[in-house]
């Protein structure tokens, strides 16, 4: 790799959130930033905005018609199943629509988050550290000329950063 | 804190407007007893249904907050609390319903109704559960249950903001464990006693399911706009976006779990395709009823799944607002789909239906009113409470 970055580990959440308020206040470019688990104010403090929610509704809405498309086709027009005296194209498909469309949504996110992510089986990861995915918390500053080494290293330092790395 | 936020006023005015409200009810009763008595039965059924199921839903709200040590909401914890203050007033009418059973429930003497000789004998055959003298130890029973535990929990949460400490915190945990195990067998048994039996020979196994989960969501939704009104009163300042997400939140999904059993008694009615099943539905989807449950429907879950669904609009006050406003009338419509049919047999809503409803909110209101101003606003000594009045996001 040709780019080095920092590495700032943290021990909690409270200290990665200051620290990452007081780098956005002084207009520096946070690369990444690894938690354990979700931390939703991580989100809000990087101002981050995504549309998966709204592809989501979408792959829900395609999974609703075509699940329907294929009953309706299979069960009504292609070879027309009577069963109990129902009428063919009602109710009886609303479980089946339901349980797919669930499925479809999850799926195709999944994949779609993957993709978008660069991430996912065989993908090689960008950055590396000892304790990433583990228990600790992470910083990940990507350095270019503009960027003065020694303010982002003061300020991790003073957010309560308990290592700072650079490789 | 200023002195708003620490206790709430139940000032004159607010005192004459809920009196006023309980005048209207009492007119609307007593005009509709004198002009059809079955129809005056049948409002105060399902009125006093309505609102205990709302205070039975808080109560269960509050007792999940404590079994699943929940931060989030302690703050605002005396308003289910103050909610579940109709009990007794439930238990009261119910005891004044006695007297209508006659007209209200025909499995008492069935040969006097247009019941066929199939379905006399198959009321006969149910008669050792269904009986009068049974019904009473039941219904004398629920309301003891229901009483004791909302006032046990009532006097820990009370008791704790005296002395403090996890003493009350850890009984009131374990109460509301007792409490939803209780609750569970006791408000399921009653929904079969007071609403099923309406039509004896009808029978559905989770009916009483689908009344439980209608009174948790509805009685959620009113702490909801409970705290919503207060909040532009002044009350709670404290509450931010992730308290509104969350509420948000509560309500969408118990849309969902509302609509999915809902769906499970229909769907099975309707594949299984009984005639002793069917008729329910047969009569409820015919001439003006029709209306009513596809209102039924689309106001407890088409509109607030499509309308709470997107982000944006889940932390929009008002729109909660709305969707609540649609929830309220919803359960009426739940009730008034469940209990008219069988009691008063024709579809009529009119002032009798309209004015004992505003009679009935009137009552609830000023007990709870009355109930929230006896005791600090915001529980100072709860141990969970910092994390409510800092509540974000998780």
């Amino acid at each position: 790799m040709n780019n080095t970055a920092i590495y700032g580990v943290f021990e909690s959440e409270e200290t990665l959130l200051s620290a990452i308020r007081s780098i956005r206040e002084k207009d520096i470019k946070i690369t990444d930033v690894v938690t354990p688990y979700p931390v939703e104010e991580v989100f809000e403090a990087l101002n981050l905005k995504t549309r998966i929610p709204a592809l989501a509704f979408m792959y829900g809405l395609f999974g609703l018609l075509a699940t329907f498309g294929f009953l309706y086709w299979t069960s009504v027009v292609n070879y027309p199943l009577v069963f109990g005296g129902k009428p063919q194209n009602t109710l009886s498909f609303v479980i089946v629509i339901f349980v797919m469309v669930i499925n479809i949504t999850i799926a195709s996110t999944v994949v779609t988050f993957f993709i978008t992510e660069k991430k996912g089986p065989g993908a090689v990861p960008k950055y590396e550290y000892d304790g990433m995915s583990d228990d600790k918390y992470f910083i990940i500053i990507e350095k270019d000329e503009q960027l003065d080494t020694e303010s982002v290293n003061a300020l991790l330092k003073a957010g309560g950063a308990i290592e700072i790395t650079e490789k | 804190m200023t002195n708003m936020e620490k206790k709430f006023e139940f000032t004159p005015r607010l005192r004459y407007f809920t009196y006023a409200l309980m005048l209207i009810g009492i007119i609307a009763i007593v005009v509709g007893f004198t002009t059809d008595p079955e129809r005056g039965w049948a409002n105060l059924l399902l009125n006093n249904f309505y609102f205990l199921s709302l205070a039975i839903g808080a109560s269960f709200f509050l007792a999940l907050q404590y079994i699943t040590q929940s931060g989030w909401s302690s703050a605002f914890k005396r308003i289910p609390e103050s909610m579940s203050a109709y009990i007794p007033i439930a238990a009261i009418i119910m005891v004044i319903l006695i007297f209508g059973m006659n007209s209200l429930y025909s499995w008492i003497n069935p040969e006097a109704h247009a019941f066929d000789e199939h379905e006399v004998h198959l009321i006969h055959h149910k008669s050792p559960y269904l009986n009068v003298p049974f019904f009473i130890v039941r219904l004398v029973l629920y309301f003891a249950v229901w009483i004791f535990m909302t006032q046990m929990l009532r006097k820990f949460s009370l008791k704790e903001d005296m002395e403090g400490g996890l003493v009350y915190f850890e009984k009131s945990e374990f109460y509301s464990k007792v409490y939803i195990f209780t609750l569970a067998l006791t408000f399921s048994l009653a929904s079969f006693d007071w609403l099923m039996t309406l039509e004896p020979t009808w029978y559905s196994t989770i009916y009483s399911l689908k009344n439980f989960v209608a009174a948790f969501y509805h009685g959620s939704a009113i702490i909801v706009l409970i705290v919503l009104i207060m909040h532009t009163y002044g009350y709670f300042q404290f509450i931010n976006d992730a308290h509104w997400q969350d509420f948000s939140k509560y309500v969408f999904i118990l849309s969902i779990i509302w609509a999915y059993f809902w769906f499970s008694q229909y769907l099975l009615i309707w594949y299984a395709n009984i005639p002793e099943e069917t008729t329910y539905y047969v009569r409820r989807l015919q001439g003006p009823w029709a209306v009513n449950f596809y209102l039924n429907l689309g106001l407890n879950w088409i509109v607030p799944f499509i309308v709470l669904l997107p982000n944006y609009f889940a932390r929009k006050k008002f729109i909660l607002a709305i969707v609540i406003v649609a929830l309220i009338i919803g359960q009426y419509t739940d009730l008034f789909e469940q209990i008219m049919p069988g009691t008063v047999g024709e579809f009529k809503i009119g002032f009798t239906e309209i004015g004992t409803f505003v009679g009935f909110a009137g009552l609830f209101v000023y007990m709870f009113m009355r109930t929230l101003s006896r005791a600090a606003l915001i529980p100072e000594k709860h141990p969970l409470l910092e994390e409510s009045l800092h509540h974000s996001g998780h």
